[in-house]
């Protein structure tokens, strides 16, 4: 056994040679993939559907979690999110004996990081490095893109649309909306989970609503609800777009693409010249 | 009675003063900009000009929310005063009785998609409320009728709290089932009480059906009097006490699903407000309702008022804030004030 800190401070051990992982939450088996571990892998969650290859995986309950299906499945060690996943449940499984390593992605500019470290924890070093690298490359190039344009849409990225659920202080998803050449309004928020009011929309007039409503989203359905906000630049211009949620709710590798998709809808001129 | 008469109007010019703070409050909007609007509305849009945004959140989102809060804080007090004198004991409340829990229930089976829009949307999730409310309070009469038609009032309220608990447990179990993330997040914050979903045009069903529960129960006030002394002198005076009692449970039932399906299962105030309103105005119905009306309404108003100020560009339930100031305010009540019934 080696002594080892995760991503939020917890101390723990894990075996020299981890061959057997579950992963609680989806961003942890898209970040376990990432990291070039994914073979290593013998069970995820219910919730789990990215990507492809966990099809055949075994399944438990992840709220709350299956502690019996989880042990029969007999793990070295098991990846949780710090977003998602409660420390009290990794201290009942670490009493059982699998230890639990908690990942955390603060920031967009920490998911590489992120991505080594797991890399290192899962004795896959190299595989790790190489999609790090590449998803700096990646935000570098979508940098150098953004910067060509000299507006910063106002963005309200909104999880809900009837109640108003955003993201507030900390998210990486200002990061990413900052990287797709926006500026992101509910930054501000001292609540890390804010439910917005109507009227701090109508006052803060976002240029661009962004919201994680699946790419099918029809925009009229907004007015419906909030028939108030057809003063809002955003609705009055056409600019509401539905998102596929998996790529911005999910703090794993595929917030980059979805940064991408949404540079894509803040700054339609850029990616019309580039071929 | 010479307190009576000094009370009401006093309670409606503070109804106007409560309504004028309560589209003043949230987002700063400049100064003068609240009154510009208020000005331009009631002179037909003869006067002022009022800029765009700000007129939309004051006359668009905050009117209808401050008006469905007076609606919403009204009805469920003159019902809460109703199911008292129902039960000749201060514990009913829709809430405690169940009636509630019942149209929570109802209105998250129907907006998860559980249950068919029968006639159109914007009506049956309040029927679907005001059913399962009806069919709690049903249930939970027809456990307190001992033999012959007297009710027990211990086994009603006993039977008030298992049905609520059985209904929310319910509503749990078919919004954790819900497939739909989203609607789910909806329902758990609705549940918790809340106003902002108030529009103009979702305002005319729950103010027809409140102010006619209010004006139906003020025509049985002189019935509802002699109920207090109990069932048999009620009867002697001749008084049809089973009828009287079977439509209060319906106008309850009414009356709070409509409000539950606007605005969520907010507590407290159906129970706290006629306690204090007795202790001012005495037991008398005529005098009671109108009053409990007044001031649920504007309890109401105002702890919305306070949920909006301490979170101006954000949402908090109001249903949070009534039992935070309400609960503790009733117990003072409670130790400082003493009634009867009768």
């Amino acid at each position: 056994m080696r002594p080892i800190t995760d991503d939020i401070g917890r101390h723990l051990e894990v075996p020299e040679t981890i061959i057997r992982i579950v992963t609680f939450a989806p961003s942890a088996t898209e970040l376990v993939y990432a990291a070039g571990a994914g073979h290593k892998l013998v069970g995820v969650t219910t919730v789990d559907d990215y990507p492809p290859e966990i099809e055949a995986l075994p399944r438990f309950d992840a709220l709350p979690l299956d502690f019996e299906a989880i042990l029969a499945l007999e793990p070295d060690l098991a990846i949780a999110s710090e977003q998602v996943n409660n420390p009290n449940d990794a201290a009942t499984l670490t009493s059982l004996g699998v230890p639990v390593y908690f990942l955390a992605v603060h920031t967009l500019q920490g998911l590489p990081e992120t991505i080594r470290r797991a890399g290192l924890l899962l004795a896959t070093e190299a595989a790790a490095g190489r999609m790090a690298d590449s998803l700096e490359h990646s935000m570098q190039a979508l940098r150098t893109v953004t910067a060509g344009s000299l507006s910063r849409p106002k963005t309200l990225f909104l999880i809900g649309d009837e109640v108003l659920y955003a993201f507030g202080k900390g998210s990486y998803i200002h990061d990413l909306i900052a990287l797709a050449g926006g500026e992101s309004l509910s930054a501000s928020f001292s609540n890390r989970a804010p439910i917005l009011s109507g009227e701090y929309v109508l006052l803060a007039r976002p240029d661009v609503i962004v919201g994680a409503f699946g790419e099918d989203y029809d925009p009229a359905r907004l007015l419906r609800i909030h028939p108030t906000w057809d003063l809002v630049p955003a609705v009055r211009h056409g600019r509401v777009y539905g998102l596929d949620g998996h790529l911005y709710l999910r703090p794993g590798p595929r917030l980059v693409e979805g940064a991408w998709r949404l540079a894509a809808q803040l700054h339609p001129s850029l990616f019309r010249q580039t071929p | 009675m010479n307190r009576f008469h000094i009370l009401l109007p006093l309670a409606l010019l503070a109804g106007l003063v409560s309504i004028v703070v309560g589209v003043s409050v949230g987002v700063d909007l400049g100064r003068g900009e609240v009154l510009r609007v208020l000005g331009h509305h009631l002179s037909f849009g003869a006067w002022w000009t009022p800029e765009a945004t700000a007129d939309r959140i004051v006359w668009q989102l905050r009117m209808p929310r401050v008006l469905l809060a007076l609606l919403v804080g009204g009805g469920l007090s003159i019902i809460g005063a109703g199911m008292q004198t129902l039960v000749r004991n201060p514990l009913a409340e829709p809430y405690i009785l169940g009636i509630s829990s019942g149209a929570s229930a109802g209105a998250s089976l129907f907006y998860l998609g559980f249950l068919p829009p029968l006639i159109s949307k914007a009506l049956s999730m309040p029927m679907a409320a005001f059913l399962g409310g009806l069919m709690a309070i049903s249930i939970v009469y027809v456990v307190a009728r001992t033999r012959g038609p007297r009710l027990s009032v211990a086994r009603l309220l006993l039977a008030g709290v298992a049905m609520a608990a059985l209904m929310a447990s319910i509503t749990s179990f078919i919004t954790l089932s819900s497939p739909d993330p989203d609607k789910l997040r909806v329902v758990l914050f609705w549940l918790l009480g809340s106003l902002h979903t108030a529009t103009w045009s979702a305002l005319p069903l729950p103010a027809i059906v409140t102010l006619a529960g209010l004006f139906a129960m003020l025509v049985l006030a002189r019935p509802l009097d002699a109920m207090l002394m109990g069932d048999e002198p009620a009867a002697n005076l001749g008084v049809p006490v089973e009828v009287i009692k079977r439509i209060l449970i319906l106008l309850a039932a009414l009356v709070t699903g409509v409000l539950v399906a606007v605005s969520g299962a907010i507590g407290f105030v159906g129970l706290i407000i006629p306690h204090a309103v007795r202790s001012i105005v005495g037991v008398t119905h005529r005098r009671l309702l109108p009053v409990c009306f007044v001031a649920g309404a504007l309890f109401l108003l105002w702890a919305d008022l306070v949920a909006r100020a301490l979170l101006p560009s954000e949402q908090l339930p109001v249903g949070i804030i009534t039992a935070i100031c309400g609960v503790p305010f009733f117990l003072f009540l409670l130790r400082r004030n003493q009634y009867g019934y009768g």
